[in-house]
């Protein structure tokens, strides 16, 4: 309840505060927004299977958020960083689709 | 995706202890229910913290997206979008060379037509009034002779023209003061009538007699007066030759255009 009531209230803050982003996160911010949106279905998914732990999920979230960021800064500093960041995107994409049909699964039997 | 084949689900970070694949949905629904109405506790405040900074992150880069121009983008991405940006530009800039070429062969070959067009209209002016199919107007005189006594033939007119052409004359007409008017060209031909007067191309004319001529008036006039000349000739033959100077004469009789039968332009030699 309280991480739906986060969301929103997130989503509300980032809505009308209109904040810019900096420039220096300006490449990382999107990679480690589909990570942590990563995590959140991993946890959604946890909490349908009851194994739901909050400690293991603030873990996964700010590692994969800091994982996601340290690959596109590799790939920046290495000069692959767009195609890295597709990869990264495509890989956490594939994780996110698979923890949807779990949850799918969980909640429609299908 | 693995749907049928749970097996091979990715790995999760979470402790999957693998659940039996024989979950009802209700359950999983029950504890959907449960979890959302657990009671507030350290861990579910700081998922949610994190679940705001997560909806705060998304709703800011859909904007920054909305609006970003090419300050969010890498280097890389910037120096191909310059790249494509410069391919375009010189390709667009072959275009327009290609154009502008078109256009000046095009205007090119169009005002080369149209000078000629110009040319073959003044051409075709210039022997219409020389062939008598156009109506002159310039400055010139007009040789008003009156010949009471009908001393004055056709070899005195048929020299008055000649000399009026030496003179410059450029298109000459012959007329009665009140009568027919004739256009004097190259093949006209002047003859005696039969009753007095004279015939001009099968016109008869009678006195008295008017020319009119354009050209220098000066020149023109100056030529009639000489000593000998044909004002002479006519004050002999007891007829009264009058020349009027005019900045502005019209001569309006024309000649049908002739339509020669046998004679085609011969392809023209060069060299």
């Amino acid at each position: 309840m309280i991480a739906v009531l986060g969301l929103v209230v997130g989503i509300v803050g980032g809505l009308f505060l209109e904040p810019t982003v900096p420039t220096g996160l300006q490449p990382y911010l999107p990679i480690a927004v589909v990570a942590a949106l990563d995590a959140v279905f991993g946890g959604l998914r946890a909490v349908l299977d009851g194994i739901f732990d909050d400690k293991v999920f603030v873990v996964s979230f700010v590692a994969n958020v800091l994982v996601a960021a340290l690959i596109v800064y590799l790939g920046d500093q290495l000069g692959v960083g767009s195609q890295l960041s597709t990869g990264v995107v495509v890989v956490l994409g594939i994780r996110i689709f698979s923890n949807a049909a779990a949850i799918r699964r969980h909640l429609f039997q299908a | 995706m693995s749907d049928q084949t749970p097996g091979s689900e990715p790995v999760r970070e979470q402790p999957v202890s693998e659940p039996s694949r024989s979950d009802e949905g209700g359950i999983g629904r029950a504890r959907l229910l449960a979890a959302l109405r657990a009671k507030p506790s350290r861990g579910q405040l700081v998922a949610g913290v994190l679940c705001a900074l997560l909806g705060f992150a998304v709703a800011v880069q859909v904007r920054a997206n909305q609006d970003a121009g090419l300050s969010g983008l890498r280097q890389t991405d910037l120096v191909r979008i310059l790249d494509d940006v410069t391919e375009r530009a010189s390709r667009l800039q072959a275009e327009a060379r290609d154009l502008e070429d078109t256009k000046a062969k095009v205007s090119g070959g169009s005002s080369g037509s149209l000078a000629a067009l110009e040319e073959a209209r003044q051409r075709s002016q210039t022997l219409g009034i020389l062939a008598g199919t156009l109506a002159a107007e310039g400055p010139g005189i007009e040789l008003t002779i009156s010949d009471p006594e009908g001393q004055v033939g056709a070899d005195v007119l048929l020299d008055t023209l000649q000399e009026l052409r030496d003179a410059g004359g450029e298109a000459f007409e012959i007329s009665a003061v009140d009568g027919a008017r004739v256009r004097v060209i190259a093949s006209t031909y002047i003859s005696d009538g039969d009753n007095g007067g004279i015939v001009v191309d099968g016109v008869a004319l009678h006195s008295p007699y008017r020319i009119t001529v354009i050209g220098d008036s000066r020149t023109l006039a100056g030529a009639l007066d000489i000593p000998g000349g044909v004002l002479d000739v006519l004050g002999q033959s007891r007829a009264q030759g009058t020349v009027t100077q005019r900045t502005a004469v019209a001569i309006h009789s024309l000649r049908p255009t002739p339509t020669p039968q046998y004679a085609r332009p011969a392809p023209q030699k060069t060299g």
